[in-house]
């Protein structure tokens, strides 16, 4: 199987041309701003022109700038665009204190535009796409409002100089601008209606430079709606209220830029992440990964193919956010297919390398809980299939030596009987007894053998009376003395009797053919849920654990049981030999 | 002489039944299993009974039990178990005791009818019949230091016989040779093996398995 991705298929880097759009419009901007102090401080009207200066700036320098930054981070949003404009519009509204008569005709029909700009930025952040249609009647009329009545006040004269000015009717110029200010600020409280609505709806951003955004945005907009109601109601605090609102809506790109250089800091913290994800079982994905990305919002969710549905965490239904809303998603690949998503703060996305330094790890981490899995599953299904097949066998061999046992010799020594009732019938014929004797030894021989082949098959004596009585016919036949001790409480499980049987037998039988000992020692003992056996000799030593098939056979029917075979044999030390099998 | 045989296998209770018949023993009662066995041996107790250590229901242990519970609660009844196999360790358990009235031999052993009833009436007079197998397996073992390197090879077949349980008579019988000159063999060997005299044959049986298990 492919390797699980965080990248989703095809997806590019950032086209080299935009770089220089974007230097272009740094400059542009720079440029802008340098004309709007040139002109405030060389026209004739302009009261306290330093201040007037700063204050645009104040405006056109943030939004240009984070404007720049957003177009960068997310090319493909509206966002960025978006900014560049209200810095560059505002600017552009400066021409207004230009004495050249087209100048101040430009610079007055845009005057109006920059705070529909803002209402516009505002909310479309953070997608750059104006959601509801609610929203994009506002925006839309926002224009409207902020266009028409400009040109008619030019026409009618409100603005001596510009160069629209048709018929003087300043009278009914001033009715339309009254009206214009208070639609303007109308609209822009209707858009903090908005705000708020969308923030009930969503709650409150869980990422905090996102959530004194949007507070600086409702503020904002009702500071710039009061300017207007200010403007077209002639209170003598207009200009204290014009400071102020400039004050507050420049603060919105810097928390916008704020947000950024946090999700920025973030990146510091993949290596964390990188370092919480390495320790096996991580208690929990999305918290390391909320943790890393600053966004406390943040879930995983997987793909389930065969239901067809993504789950969360707990396993329960979900559903991925679409997109263009305040969340957003990336998918996790394997092999083409997706296997989980990351689920977050659309306004991370301003933070794409970020975003795929935290989702390449998260891949990692899922990747290897999924081999972990497969492997673990592997494992499992391999120990129990050597489990059964070892199973198997000693039933098998259980059940041929019963028949045996109820077959043939049954038979053979019916046969000795009859054989032996035969021979005292017979009287005393020499020839004929001869060859009778001959018989009967050959029948003993048979069943001899029959005998030693059932015995092969399955030690009979351990079934009906245990270890104790079984081991100690065994080490009676070794050839090389033994000193036997068994402690063992009553009967254990069959399984775990056969295979102490076993380890007792073939280490007798290894000990006999290589090691030369004069003595060994087999002792068992059971406690605690366990059985130990262990078989000492002080022959020659030198025994590979991996070399016999003999002793690996052993270690498979133990390791089959959860147990484990260790053996101890330094060349001329003799050689310990140590099972310890689970028996409860 | 009566016997009771349980044995389940109806070719050979049926077998033994009619080569004990034949010899003149009276077999008073043939059973299939081990509870019909016991009950049996509690109403009418016979003098010996013939047990197959694999019997119903589960076929491991039920004829152990029963001839071990025979011993215990009807010890003048004799006990001689059958089996396919003969294990030192049951024989160890049969015997942990005494060897009075107790035998245990291989199935194959019926075949020699003489030596068998033989073994059948030793039981039932409270001596004792253990497998040549048994005998065989204690005297070959290994030791580390072996007391039976000391015997001379007619004391070593002299002890042979005894541990399985004849007497005086049948060693003599069997070698072809006095019972004095057993006897003589016998003090020889106790004294050799450093173990306390003894006139009777099941203790004398006893102590020399007891001897040659250690």
């Amino acid at each position: 199987m492919a390797p699980v991705t965080g990248r989703e298929p095809g997806q590019g880097h950032l086209h080299p041309a935009r770089g220089s759009v974007l230097w272009a419009l740094g400059v542009a901007g720079l440029a802008a701003a340098s004309v709007a102090v040139a002109l405030a401080m060389t026209g004739d009207n302009l009261q306290r022109p330093v201040l007037q200066a700063v204050l645009i700036n104040w405006i056109v320098l943030p939004y240009t700038l984070s404007g720049i930054v957003a177009w960068w981070r997310r090319p493909d949003s509206r966002l960025g665009p978006l900014m560049v404009a209200v810095g560059l519009v505002t600017a552009l509204s400066s021409l207004q204190w230009a004495d050249s008569p087209l100048l101040f005709t430009a610079g007055h029909l845009v005057d109006m535009l920059p705070p529909v700009l803002i209402l516009h930025v505002f909310l479309a952040y953070p997608t750059g796409l104006l959601q509801a249609r609610s929203e994009r009647l506002v925006v839309v009329t926002g224009y409207l409002v902020a266009l028409l009545p400009q040109v008619a006040k030019g026409l009618l004269g409100v603005q001596p100089g510009s160069l629209l000015n048709l018929v003087e009717a300043a009278a009914l110029g001033s009715a339309i601008e009254q009206g214009q200010l208070l639609a303007i600020s109308v609209l822009l409280l209707v858009g903090v209606v908005l705000l708020v609505s969308r923030r009930r709806r969503t709650g409150r951003p869980r990422r905090r430079p996102v959530g004194l955004l949007t507070d600086a945005f409702a503020l904002g907009l009702v500071m710039l709606a009061l300017l207007f109601i200010a403007g077209a109601r002639g209170w003598t605090s207009f200009e204290i209220i014009r400071h102020l609102t400039f004050l507050v809506l420049g603060l919105a790109p810097l928390a916008f830029l704020a947000g950024l250089l946090d999700a920025r800091l973030a990146r510091g913290d993949v290596g964390g992440l990188l370092v919480d994800l390495q320790q096996d079982g991580v208690p929990d994905l999305s918290l390391s990964l909320a943790r890393a990305l600053h966004d406390p919002s943040v879930q995983v969710a997987y793909w389930l193919p065969e239901f067809d549905s993504w789950t969360d965490q707990d396993g329960r239904p979900t559903t991925l956010p679409s997109s263009g809303g305040s969340r957003a998603a990336r998918l996790i690949y394997s092999a083409g297919a997706p296997v989980a998503a990351l689920t977050f703060h659309s306004s991370l996305e301003d933070e794409r390398e970020l975003l795929d330094a935290v989702v390449a790890a998260a891949a990692i981490a899922l990747e290897n809980g999924r081999l972990h899995a497969e492997l673990r599953a592997r494992l499992d299904e391999l120990q129990g299939s050597r489990t059964r097949v070892l199973q198997a066998e000693q039933r098998e061999r259980q059940r041929l030596e019963r028949d045996l046992h109820d077959g043939a010799q049954q038979r053979l020594v019916a046969l000795t009987l009859e054989l032996g009732l035969l021979e005292r019938g017979l009287g005393s014929d020499p020839a004929t007894a001869a060859r009778l004797a001959l018989v009967r030894q050959e029948l003993a021989v048979a069943l001899t053998e029959l005998r030693d082949v059932a015995r092969g098959l399955h030690p009979a004596v351990l079934s009906a009376h245990g270890l104790a009585v079984a081991l100690e016919s065994l080490v009676a036949r070794s050839p090389v003395p033994v000193r036997l001790a068994v402690h063992v409480e009553g009967r254990l499980g069959e399984a775990v009797e056969v295979a102490a049987y076993y380890v007792v037998c073939e280490s007798l039988a290894n000990v006999a053919k290589h090691a030369g000992a004069d003595s060994i020692e087999v002792a068992l003992a059971s406690g605690g849920g366990w059985v130990t056996v262990r078989v000492v000799d002080d022959g020659a030593g030198g025994a590979d654990p991996e070399g016999g098939s003999g002793l690996r056979g052993l270690a498979d029917r133990v390791e089959s049981l959860g147990g484990r075979l260790r053996v101890w044999s330094p060349a001329g030390g003799g050689t310990r030999l140590e099972a310890e099998i689970p028996c409860r | 002489m009566q016997v009771a045989i349980a044995e389940d296998s109806v070719l050979l209770r049926e077998g033994l039944a009619r080569l004990l018949t034949d010899a003149g023993v009276a077999v008073t009662g043939r059973f299939a299993n081990a509870v019909d066995l016991l009950r049996f041996v509690r109403s009418s107790p016979p003098d010996v009974t013939i047990v197959d250590i694999r019997l119903p229901p589960t076929h491991t242990d039920e004829g152990m039990r029963a001839a071990l519970e025979i011993r215990h609660h009807n010890p003048g009844v004799g006990v001689l178990v059958l089996s396919q196999y003969v294990e030192l360790g049951l024989a160890m358990k049969l015997l942990s005791e005494s060897a009075e009235g107790v035998g245990y031999l291989l199935k194959d052993r019926i075949g020699d009818v003489p030596e068998f009833l033989a073994a059948v009436e030793r039981v039932a007079k409270g001596g004792s019949a253990l497998d040549p197998t048994i005998v065989t397996t204690l005297l070959g073992r290994r030791r580390t230091v072996d007391p039976l390197a000391a015997l001379t090879p007619r004391e070593h077949r002299v002890l042979e016989l005894m541990a399985a349980g004849a007497s005086n008579q049948g060693i003599a019988d069997a070698l072809v040779i006095t019972v004095r000159a057993v006897e003589k063999y016998v003090s020889s060997i106790f004294s050799k093996l450093g173990l306390p005299s003894t006139s009777s044959d099941s203790r004398r049986v006893h102590a020399v398995l007891l001897f040659l298990r250690s």
